[in-house]
């Protein structure tokens, strides 16, 4: 979900940095709570450990493959706040240093995937562990997959509406959500499947030892 | 100073470019960011191009054949949504090529150690990946079943956790040793 700058408007971009702004002063409060000095380390590795899953490759049917995300692995072992402070850097290293994605989109894409995708995925494991621990980690991948899909694919298809010339001409992002929702969110159902056996095998190894 | 000043510059030139609706005026802005490039435009131009090649054709030849199907094309629209990505992305590159990041948030030494370990850490786990990957795929003759190839990813997922758990142990202590997060006594604070 690699979307590059240009794309969304000024009325989208503006008003999720100042949201973004809000979770990520309230991820470091929890963070600096929970951590003692080894705060820095840890996060500069999950970073760079969450930087790497997001190469790690998803076999799919047919021998192709595609990159994981891992949003559902840090958020079971990790918690959501945490995970949402680790893709964030992430997000911004990517743009800034590696050239991936953009600064425009980067507090959509780290308020959906850090932050909705990790809270999406522990709900999930936290709510469906109690039936089957293993039902709980698929649920965890697919959701950490699925929601910020729908979320990106939603942003992304009201761009007509509120940002257009006098003669209805869209200014940034063409399609509506009948084209974003079908063509964004139908791919990641499928993805979503590879990252909850991605996440049961993982975390499962992790517990075994 | 000066890196800080182009990062606050970067930020009103990004603003500017998704305020700013007229192809000519994007234009004049894409024309006034490769003359500040000088001699390496064309290289970061490349960069900017291939970035933003496989996002930008799908969304265009999407539009064009919607609107030759709706008989609606508008030539105005393509032409500015391409100049304002290609002038932001092109920006990006100009921004990473002239910045030094590390440098730029000195006024600020918790972001500066954090961003200096990430991206050493960065350079270690993909080395990293990249030898399990490779490892993998000399000890094998065939493509893997789907099974197997979900057992290797795994796996290799686990091994990076190890890895992760390890080194911020390691890096906690050895930050320690240099006295990093000891209070700033009268020495320290002479200095």
């Amino acid at each position: 979900m690699h979307v590059p700058d240009g794309f969304l408007s000024p009325q989208t971009y503006v008003p999720a940095y100042a949201l973004a702004a809000g979770a990520w002063a309230y991820a470091a409060r929890t963070l600096q709570r929970r951590l003692d000095e080894t705060l820095l380390p840890r996060l500069a590795v999950l970073c760079a450990l969450g930087f790497v899953l997001m190469s790690v490759m998803l076999p799919l049917p047919g021998g192709t493959s595609v990159h994981a995300s891992g949003i559902g692995i840090l958020a079971v072992v990790f918690g959501p706040w945490i995970t949402f402070a680790a893709v964030s850097l992430v997000l911004l290293l990517q743009a800034l240093v590696f050239g991936a994605g953009g600064i425009t989109v980067l507090p959509v894409n780290a308020l959906a995937m850090g932050l909705a995708g990790s809270a999406a995925a522990c709900l999930g494991y936290r709510l469906l562990r109690r039936v089957d621990e293993r039902a709980g980690l698929f649920a965890a991948g697919w959701l950490a997959t699925v929601l910020p899909a729908v979320l990106v694919a939603g942003v992304l298809g009201v761009q007509p509406a509120i940002a257009h010339t006098a003669d209805g001409q869209p200014l940034f992002f063409p399609f509506g959500l009948s084209v974003t929702l079908p063509a964004v969110v139908v791919p990641h159902l499928i993805l979503g499947v590879g990252e909850g056996l991605l996440t049961i095998l993982v975390v499962s190894f992790l517990r075994r030892r | 100073m000066r890196d800080r000043l182009l990062l606050i510059g970067y930020a009103a030139a990004v603003i500017a470019a998704t305020s700013v609706h007229d192809p000519r005026w994007l234009a004049a802005g894409l024309v006034l960011a490769l003359l500040a490039a000088g001699r390496d435009a064309p290289r970061l131009l490349r960069r900017t191009l291939l970035a933003m090649l496989a996002f930008s054709a799908v969304v265009s030849v999407g539009y064009v054949v919607a609107g030759l199907l709706a008989g609606n094309l508008n030539p105005e629209y393509l032409i500015r949504i391409n100049i304002r990505v290609c002038l932001l992305t092109f920006l990006t590159s100009l921004l990473v090529a002239r910045v030094d990041f590390l440098r730029a948030l000195n006024f600020w030494p918790a972001a500066s150690y954090l961003a200096t370990l990430i991206l050493s850490q960065v350079v270690t786990f993909r080395r990293l990946f990249d030898e399990l990957r490779q490892a993998a795929d000399s000890r094998r003759l065939r493509r893997l079943p789907l099974r197997e190839g979900y057992a290797q990813s795994a796996g290799a997922a686990v091994h990076l956790f190890d890895k992760a758990e390890r080194t911020s142990g390691e890096i906690a202590l050895a930050m320690r040793s240099r006295g990093f997060f000891a209070p700033a006594g009268p020495d320290a604070r002479r200095h």
